[in-house]
């Protein structure tokens, strides 16, 4: 009995298990032929699971028993025993579909030639069908009958066909891609989450640093004016009385830096909020820019009217660092600016005929402006081989102006 | 006096230069960053340097550093720094060495030019100026127990003009009393704080700010 006993169970591990990942194999391997085939009936791709290796340190064990330890075998093996149920059903239901159609159809040629006491047809107890329906046994009723049936066979057909190949594939997608479709579901969740992030981290990185920069510009400009104001104003009134000529004098340059403080202010406020931007959109703002520039300007700009704000201030930023790069380092002549829709996003090309070396690395004047662009949801790219010219181009999603994103 | 400056921004340099020469002063140099006012301190022995906190190269805190720096090359050198904004590490900064002759003001308070001549003679002779608002924030830093609970409200603005390191004459007009109450108001505060009285302007204080920072 121990002899049994013992040869019964090794012998169910020695051979059953080999047989066993063997047979999970060969399941998988119709499997991968089945997906292939359910693809273009469910006209869709179909997702293809990833089967999992053992990992790289496992035992002997592991590594040959590795398709017992993934579930997508099973999967593919339970789909192998059932798919013989419902193949077998499928089949049945087809194969009475066409015979009735072809044999409704083609009744009236061999109807004729058949005695009248043959049970081909429906028979419903010994009446041929037609009869017991009340139509008369003559081959004219029968023929006619059948040809309906036949028809009517015949029409459903395609849609019967169709109707057992779509269930069949789904019943094998459910079993050989589910997982995967799942899995892929998340993954795409997972790089939007992950997309979402780094267009958030550069919102935060390009608000920081125009706040900052706007630190420094007021620091430098109008707040050391203000201060020389004082200065000069308290001077003028030390010397009112002692020496007026000075004072007047004084007083007259203050009044100089007084304006220069306010025209500084104004180019600040564009700096944050360009009241033309907000007050007339876009080619307005844009034709403002291009002529102040000191470089030579060629603007087009689609007829697009009012969009999101934000939209509109990206666009206006970038060309302003654009321009404001070209005028710095660029040599150029001539610059050429482009806006325009292209399917779902708005497209912003600036181009300068200028020695090119552009690029977007931190320290260089662009950097700012990737950030500007990938928190408004777009992309930057610059093209700017040494000699020129140089390219900026931007592409940003299109938002219209009401609309919420 | 003989002066030397170190501002960064040009508006601001040339006006300081103006202003002192209307006065009478002489303007030995006139620098741009840190390591200039560092040579030319040590090159010209001005009698008081008037230094921008914020300068190149590293626009934080270059020209209080450079101060220092040149106060160890130049022990004593007296010093006017000048700062956008109040920030209290500053005057610890400056005061560390313990020599006097420092001034720490805010930028805007050079509008007051009767008063900010007052504060560069006064450091000029060795005296150290403190800016009211920096005072006020050493007197917010409170600990726990407030050591200053024991004083009347007279005597705590004593205390902080005594602080911006104004003499009793000074004190005296400010409040608009005789100097013989101010020092009665000196002597009683030293009493409660328990600290050693000292005429010398400088020393004391030291001795009040060393007593705020606890």
């Amino acid at each position: 009995a121990f002899t049994l006993v013992i040869t019964g169970v090794s012998s169910f591990f020695v051979l059953g298990l080999p047989v066993l990942v063997g047979g999970l194999l060969v399941a998988r391997a119709f499997a991968d032929l089945e997906r292939r085939r359910i693809g273009p009936v469910l006209r869709r791709r179909i997702a293809r699971p990833t089967y999992r290796r053992a990992p790289v340190n496992a035992s002997w064990f592991r590594r040959m028993g590795n398709p017992m330890f993934v579930g997508q075998y099973w999967l593919d093996a339970v789909h192998a025993s059932v798919v013989w149920l419902v193949s077998t059903v499928t089949f049945s239901i087809a194969v009475t579909w066409w015979c009735s159609a072809v044999f409704g159809c083609l009744y009236w040629t061999f109807g004729w030639a058949l005695p009248d006491t043959a049970p081909v047809g429906i028979v419903i107890g010994d009446r041929p069908l037609p009869e017991a329906l009340g139509l008369g046994g003559s081959l004219g009723a029968r023929a006619f009958f059948y040809a309906a049936f036949g028809i009517f066979f015949l029409g459903t057909l395609p849609l019967v066909m169709r109707g057992l190949a779509v269930a069949q594939a789904q019943c094998g997608r459910a079993l050989l891609s589910g997982m995967a479709e799942v899995r892929q579901h998340i993954s795409g969740l997972e790089e939007g989450k992950a997309r979402a992030e780094v267009q958030r981290e550069a919102a935060v990185s390009a608000e920081a640093t125009a706040l900052r920069k706007l630190e420094r510009d007021i620091h430098d400009g109008p707040q050391q004016r203000l201060v020389r104001l004082a200065m000069d104003l308290g001077r003028a009134q030390q010397q009112w009385d002692t020496d007026p000529e000075a004072a007047r004098r004084i007083t007259a340059e203050a009044l100089a830096q007084t304006q220069e403080t306010i025209t500084e202010l104004r180019a600040l406020s564009r700096g944050i909020a360009p009241p033309i931007l907000t007050d007339r959109g876009l080619p307005s703002a844009l034709a403002a820019l291009a002529a102040r520039s000191t470089v030579d300007v060629e603007l087009d700009v689609a007829e697009i009217g009012r969009l999101h704000p934000a939209l509109e201030n990206t666009v206006y930023f970038v060309v302003a660092e654009a321009l404001a790069n070209i005028a710095k380092h660029s040599c150029a002549t001539l610059c050429r600016i482009n806006v325009e829709p292209l399917g779902d996003r708005m497209v912003v090309n600036v181009t300068d005929d200028g020695i090119g070396g552009a690029s977007l690395a931190k320290g260089h004047g662009l950097a700012g402006l990737a950030d500007r662009a990938q928190a408004a949801g777009g992309t930057l790219s610059v093209t700017s081989p040494l000699g020129g010219p140089t390219t900026i181009t931007a592409a940003l999603p299109w938002r219209a102006a009401g609309q919420r994103r | 006096m003989r002066v030397v400056i170190a501002e960064d921004a040009v508006l601001l340099r040339e006006g300081l230069v103006r202003l002192l020469a209307e006065n009478g002063h002489q303007v030995l140099a006139a620098v741009g960053d840190g390591p200039s006012l560092v040579d030319a301190i040590v090159a010209h022995r001005p009698d008081v340097s008037i230094v921008d906190v914020r300068m190149p190269p590293s626009h934080t805190d270059e020209g209080l550093r450079a101060a220092v720096r040149a106060r160890e090359r130049v022990p004593g050198a007296p010093v006017l720094v000048l700062s956008q904004y109040v920030e209290v590490s500053y005057a610890d900064d400056l005061l560390a060495d313990r020599t006097g002759a420092v001034g720490y003001l805010l930028k805007d308070r050079v509008a007051q030019i009767a008063d900010f001549l007052d504060a560069l003679r006064l450091v000029a002779s060795g005296g150290t100026v403190l800016d009211p608002d920096v005072v006020a924030q050493l007197l917010v830093r409170r600990r726990r127990e407030d050591p200053l609970r024991n004083l009347t409200p007279r005597e705590r603005e004593v205390l902080t003009l005594m602080a911006e390191g104004r003499s009793n004459t000074a004190i005296a007009r400010a409040l608009q009393v005789t100097e013989g109450a101010v020092e009665k108001h000196v002597t009683s505060i030293f009493a409660k704080l328990d600290l050693p009285p000292d005429e010398e302007q400088h020393r004391r204080v030291m001795a009040v700010l060393t007593f705020l920072r606890g």
